[in-house]
């Protein structure tokens, strides 16, 4: 798209003020990612209105926040009184605080058109985009666990999404590495149908390339969401 | 304010081993800025909740991409204040903060009328942006540090000040134009 100097700096100074928004907004972010001289011009912005932000009296936060973030970055060692009592490995220990601090990615029942089967479904998504990232079905009979992206960005450079089913007792089974993008398709096998029928709870870590080496999620888990029976 | 400055060098050093993963360095960072960052955050979506949350969720983000940082992106504690204005705009914009809490939220807008910004900020903006924010009419500015601090949109904007939304949006673009060009002077 052909943009002149002042129709980039206006828009640049929009994005950072937060005026520009909605579908304008989404449409610039793209428009940033193409063009170093757009990104250019909003930092430039970032920086000139940020010093706006120095005036603002420091209001200090309540000691929960510290906790949430800490609990959601390292599950594994926040709390350890909680993890004993949970009984899983030292992966997920601390099973029922990540999905307290998963809360913020709503799950949200996706009213779907009577489709001829399915089972499960829900959507993974994320609090800051307004789309799901992927939508997620089961269908019974023929075993297969399907994955449409919606909104997914692709994993950072060097790393896969890897999905896993968070079964109520024991180590979450690894489904294997998932793209950002396209439909993709797992058939589930017996152990990780009864697994996922009972707890419905599905996860996503980010991993090396790939996969998992142990086996076992290694990187931080990015979401969680329960799916709905439909 | 001085003893942010002074604390550039330190931001600098500790954002560097946050991006080597040291969480000591986080912790020693949330606890250097975690105040400053929640205050704008706290203006910004009027609410403690969201606002709670736009700092979570800020933290979480600068521990993830630490190492993205880089100097064309401004100051350390610039970078990071960046972050959590977008995070607490896109927690608004997806709950419909202002939409939802409505009217109650435009009478208390149209309450201070004569003066929709606090005092306090308006004379801040002039000290900072090398006192650009003076150059430009009583509309342009309000319009613009209303959006800034406020976080109001078009609409928002055009119901506090009485105005139609194609007027506001004018003096936004032109009061930005403005800007741009005595900062660049």
């Amino acid at each position: 798209m052909k943009m002149t100097t002042e129709r980039i700096e206006s828009l640049a100074a929009e994005y950072v003020l937060g005026s520009l928004h909605g579908r304008a907004r989404r449409r610039f972010e793209r428009w940033m990612m193409e063009s170093g001289r757009v990104r250019q011009e909003v930092w430039y912005w970032e920086q000139k209105l940020g010093q706006l932000s120095a005036e603002v009296q420091p209001v200090e936060p309540p000691k929960s926040v510290w906790q949430a973030i800490e609990r959601r970055l390292w599950p594994q060692t926040a709390e350890p009184g909680k993890r004993a009592r949970s009984g899983l490995s030292w992966l997920w220990p601390s099973w029922s605080l990540l999905a307290t601090a998963a809360a913020v990615m709503l799950a949200v029942l996706v009213v779907q058109q009577p489709a001829p089967s399915p089972q499960l479904s829900g959507a993974i998504v994320q609090a800051d985009v307004s789309d799901p990232l992927w939508l997620v079905s089961e269908s019974g009979p023929d075993r297969l666990l399907k994955l449409r992206s919606i909104a997914a960005s692709a994993a950072d450079a060097g790393k896969d999404y890897e999905l896993w089913i968070v079964p109520e007792q024991g180590q979450p089974l690894s489904l294997g590495v998932i793209p950002a993008g396209g439909v993709h398709q797992v058939t589930l096998t017996d152990e990780a149908r009864t697994a996922l029928s009972q707890s419905r709870t599905l996860a996503i870590s980010l991993e090396p390339v790939g996969g998992s080496p142990t086996g076992a999620p290694t990187g931080p888990i990015l979401h969680v969401t329960k799916l709905y029976e439909l | 304010m001085s003893q942010i400055d002074a604390s550039q060098d330190e931001l600098m050093r500790l954002l560097i081993a946050v991006s080597h993963e040291d969480r000591r360095a986080f912790q020693k960072m949330y606890e250097l800025i975690a105040g400053r960052m929640f205050g704008v955050c706290l203006k910004l979506a009027g609410q403690r909740e969201l606002a709670e949350e736009a700092l979570q969720e800020t933290f979480i983000q600068i521990w993830h991409h630490a190492r993205e940082y880089h100097s064309d992106r401004g100051t350390p504690l610039g970078w990071m204040m960046t972050i959590a204005r977008y995070r607490t705009l896109d927690l608004m914009r997806s709950r419909k903060v202002r939409q939802h809490a409505g009217e109650e939220h435009l009478e208390h807008v149209e309450d201070q009328r004569a003066g929709p910004l606090d005092e306090s900020l308006r004379s801040a903006g002039a000290t900072q942006l090398t006192g650009c924010l003076d150059e430009l009419s009583d509309v342009q500015r309000d319009s613009i540090l209303l959006s800034y601090y406020k976080g109001l949109t078009h609409d928002e904007l055009s119901q506090a000040l009485s105005s139609p939304i194609g007027t506001v949006k004018s003096w936004i673009r032109r009061g930005l134009i403005a800007l741009k060009r005595c900062l660049e002077k």
